[in-house]
């Protein structure tokens, strides 16, 4: 597969402060690719260092093959000969020009014939829904309809590599669900490589063919999204990806199978998942993964529960720990009930 | 409920009654006045009648005087929104150094009085002025290649103290334009000129044409600088017209022409409120802040500094020293030496009773009027914009009309309506009372209700839910929230009345000059040194409440 952006130990400093340290990833053709950190990983940074729009202080930048940036080397490519579209946040989108003119202004730019242009705009109406609001100005437009105005400026002159700096973070939350789908869509229509900017894991699991997971400035964790959610590598990942409960306890036996693990309760817990080694340590468990009801396992009182729609959670104490515990409606328990509990799957960190 | 009641309908009836007191006072101050120069200018002694009008443009002086007004104002414009534009740009968006204190050297003039740039001017580039005799002496030419008492120079020192409105205005949208539009330009493909040109320019656009809309109007309704530059040329603008009519004096062809002058500039006014509504238009969702890019000079770094500064200089700091050497010469014209200097001029003015008695005169006027105009100002805003009792949108539009009249306008306003029984108020300081109280009640007005929209009405009724009355919610917490805006209000009031010339020179009586009045006839009458003397003690003055200002407002205010 061909490399449309590589990123060599890139690194960036603004005087004493580290936003980036010694970033690498790829991302090959027609690959979704995503950024996903809390606020100040560094992420942002790393995609306008990408863009052009940022000089990073150490590192290379290859886009399709060609070295765009390289503090080393004295080369820095301007953003507009990098040939990338790019969406941001806040859309851009030109509040002087009308749509056609924001979507047609990278064609125009590059001199393109006429014909080109407007078969393009033809195109890119009827892709992204905008037919009839060609003559519109943003101010008129929802936005929704400013965003994909934004998407259409980036796609307009065909570019094999686009970024998106959490392009979904200003919509409301039905609307994000469906732009969800339709970004994915439309990158499987245009075989574009996609790098895609996120805070939310929600959104970065959900569209991304691979996951580049950030943390103060260095990537923490790379795969696919199901990998890092099933295995992640330390407690910062399990924690940012999705919910996880932590509970300190002491690994008393480990086997292939299972561990005997005693949380500092004194409660005494079988777990199914494998363990490193014996000694303190601290659990992960996903809420999904404890089964409440069954007829084994350790003794827990209802907390709390709180119902979803599709499914029931429920906050149960073992021992002295509050966990969070997520079953499907057939299971009903009230608040101050007793059960058992059943830790399914559990990871276990060092303390 | 009956004991609630009462007391909600009595608190009621006294800002009824304060309101109504208001609007009368709107109406006999402001109103009455300008209304009977409109009616004044179309009457004769036969009664209606356009030949006033008619006179404007059948005299060749008058239509002359017309034209000269337009075209030295819009050339003047046009050099301000260049000057102020590129400035701008150069101190926002680039790597220049010294920036912040270019920027307070380039907004100077916004503080130094009109006339008295004119003055300092006139000092530099007269005939025997300092920069021509320094170029006399290079060159060993008999006399400069330039006439600072010309049409040229009404334009050049117009320009001067008018283009700190471009500048301010642009460089602020410059600082809020949101980056990412640039850069989602860069992104399309386009380069940093490019950019400019197709996607900051026309951003900016409509912070320009406003700020030269209002650089426009100050130009033509300047009068300092026409008179003390243009006279002597034989120059004559409307302004400088209007006081010759008025010293012949020719009342129907003085009102004809102010009310020429007050559409003329009456009408770049509403434009320039239409372009800020409209600007709502480029309002877009703001993204996270990134901090501006700024454009690398690179090797035109140092001469575009050495340009600005050399700018900057000129624009402020050179025309004070002048004015400040010129205040110690012993005589005009006298070599730079230290012994040519004196504080002769400074004994003398002290010494001199018309100008004490100037001193204490615009001392007064500048606290009556500042004083005045901030409490019913305030209390116009509180009734509009809190009570939103009905009609206080009225006084407040009506108070705010003065903002379209200009000076000159006004003046003759007075004249008119103050001349004559039953209140005869003309030849007294009165009159100029009345006059400043006119003209700057819109400011007043403004600042009250910006102050006023920052306290947000929840925490006034927060205190009303805690028990506290009307009159203690004003007292215990609305007072001290508004405290520090009024405060500033009143100075950003008292400064310019301290040092008013346009109005004054038209209403002035023996025993009611004013520090304007005393410097312009000084300097008219070839005192130069004497009005440098006294200008430079105002100028002092200024410098110490623009201190003030700033302090009291952090920065955000200042004249």
């Amino acid at each position: 597969m061909e490399e449309r952006i590589k990123v060599s130990n890139l690194a960036k400093r603004f005087g004493t402060f580290t936003a980036v340290h010694d970033v690498s990833f790829t991302v090959h053709e027609n690959e979704f690719f995503s950024l996903l950190g809390p606020s100040g990983c560094g992420k942002t940074t790393t995609l306008r260092c990408i863009s052009g729009l940022e000089q990073p202080t150490e590192g290379e930048i290859y886009i399709s093959g060609q070295l765009v940036t390289s503090p080393e080397k004295k080369v820095m490519a301007p953003p507009e000969r990098r040939g990338i579209g790019m969406v941001f946040q806040n859309y851009a989108v030109w509040p002087h020009m009308t749509v056609e003119q924001n979507m047609s202004y990278p064609l125009r730019v590059a001199r393109k014939p006429r014909e080109q242009v407007n078969a393009k705009m033809a195109y890119l109406t009827d892709l992204l829904e905008l037919k009839g609001l060609e003559e519109r100005y943003p101010s008129e437009l929802s936005g929704g309809q400013q965003q994909r105005v934004a998407l259409g400026r980036a796609l307009s002159t065909d570019p094999k590599v686009m970024l998106l700096d959490e392009p979904l973070s200003n919509l409301d939350a039905k609307l994000r669900e469906q732009m969800r789908f339709e970004l994915k869509d439309l990158q499987r229509k245009t075989g574009i490589s996609i790098l895609y900017v996120t805070h939310d894991q929600v959104e970065a699991m959900a569209m991304s063919d691979r996951v580049a997971v950030m943390n103060a400035g260095a990537v923490v964790q790379e795969g696919a999204p199901h990998d890092i959610y099933a295995n992640p590598t330390d407690k910062f990942v399990a924690d940012f990806i999705g919910t996880m409960n932590f509970v300190p306890g002491t690994v008393l036996s480990a086997t292939q199978e299972g561990a005997r693990v005693r949380l500092h309760s004194g409660v005494e817990v079988s777990i199914q998942g494998t363990s490193p080694k014996t000694g303190s340590c601290i659990l992960a468990i996903r809420p999904e993964d404890i089964l409440l009801g069954a007829e084994r396992g350790a003794d827990c009182e209802v907390d709390v529960r709180i119902f979803l729609g599709n499914v029931t959670e429920y906050r149960v104490r073992i021992g002295e720990d509050l966990l969070r515990v997520q079953t499907n409606a057939s299971v009903r328990l009230e608040p101050g009930d007793r059960a058992r509990a059943v830790i399914q799957h559990a990871l276990i960190f060092p303390e | 409920m009956n004991t609630v009641k009462a007391t909600i309908g009595r608190s009621i009836d006294i800002r009824y009654v304060l309101m109504i007191l208001i609007g009368l006072f709107f109406l006999a101050v402001i109103v009455h006045p300008l209304s009977l120069v409109i009616v004044k200018s179309f009457s004769s002694e036969a009664g209606f009648t356009l030949s006033n009008y008619v006179r404007i443009f059948s005299q060749d002086a008058n239509v002359k005087a017309f034209w000269n007004s337009i075209w030295v104002s819009c050339l003047s414009t046009a050099v301000c929104v260049v000057l102020g534009t590129l400035l701008a740009m150069l101190i926002v968006r680039t790597d220049m150094p010294g920036k912040s204190w270019l920027r307070m050297l380039l907004l100077l003039p916004y503080g130094i009085p009109p006339f008295i740039g004119a003055m300092a001017w006139a000092q530099l580039f007269g005939p025997v002025g300092y920069v021509s005799k320094l170029y006399m002496n290079c060159t060993g030419a008999m006399s400069a290649p330039w006439r600072i008492y010309s049409a040229g120079g009404v334009v050049l020192v117009l320009a001067i103290y008018q283009f700190p409105v471009v500048f301010i205005t642009v460089s602020g949208a410059l600082g809020r334009i949101d980056t990412s539009l640039e850069e989602a330009a860069r992104m399309s493909g386009s380069g940093p000129f490019r950019t400019l040109i197709d996607v900051t320019l026309p951003l900016i656009t409509p912070a320009i044409t406003a700020s030269a809309l209002l650089a426009f109007v100050g130009c033509i309704s300047n009068f300092g600088i026409p008179a003390l530059l243009g006279f002597r040329a034989r120059f004559f603008v409307l302004t400088t017209r209007i006081y010759s009519a008025l010293s012949i004096p020719d009342m129907p062809l003085a009102t004809a022409m102010a009310v020429m002058l007050a559409i003329t500039s009456g009408v770049p006014l509403v434009l320039a409120r239409r372009l800020e509504r409209r600007q709502s238009r480029y309002t877009v969702i703001a993204g996270k802040s990134v901090r501006p890019q700024t454009m690398n000079l690179g090797a035109w770094r140092t001469p575009i500094f050495v340009i600005v500064v050399i700018v900057s200089l000129f624009a402020g700091v050179v025309p004070l020293i002048s004015m400040l050497l010129t205040s110690f010469l012993k005589y005009w014209g006298a070599p730079l030496r230290f012994a040519n200097m004196t504080t002769g001029h400074y004994r003398y003015i002290l010494n001199l009773p018309m100008v004490t008695r100037a001193f204490r005169n615009s001392a007064f006027l500048a606290v009556a009027s500042a004083t005045i105009t901030m409490a019913v100002g305030a209390l116009v805003s509180y009734m509009s914009i809190r009570a939103k009792i009905k009609g206080a949108k009225t006084l407040d539009f009506v108070g705010t009309i003065p903002y379209a009249v200009p000076c000159t306008m006004v003046a003759i306003s007075m004249i008119l309506a103050w001349s004559r029984p039953p209140v005869m108020l003309y030849g007294t300081i009165w009159v100029i009372l009345a006059a400043y109280l006119v003209r700057y009640m819109p400011f007043s007005i403004r600042t009250t209700n910006a102050t006023l929209q920052q306290v947000h009405v929840s925490l006034e009724e927060a205190a009303r839910v805690s028990g506290a009355g009307w009159a203690q919610t004003m007292r215990d917490v609305v007072m001290p929230l508004i405290r520090p805006g009024l405060v500033a209000g009143w100075i950003l009031v008292f400064m310019p009345a301290l040092r008013e010339l346009t109005m004054s020179v038209l209403l002035w009586s023996q025993g009611a000059e004013t520090m304007g009045v005393v410097i312009y006839n000084m300097q008219d009458a070839g005192y130069s040194q004497i009005a440098a003397a006294l200008s430079t003690v105002v100028l002092l003055v200024i410098l110490a409440g623009n201190a003030v200002v700033r302090k009291l407002t952090k920065g955000e205010v200042s004249m």
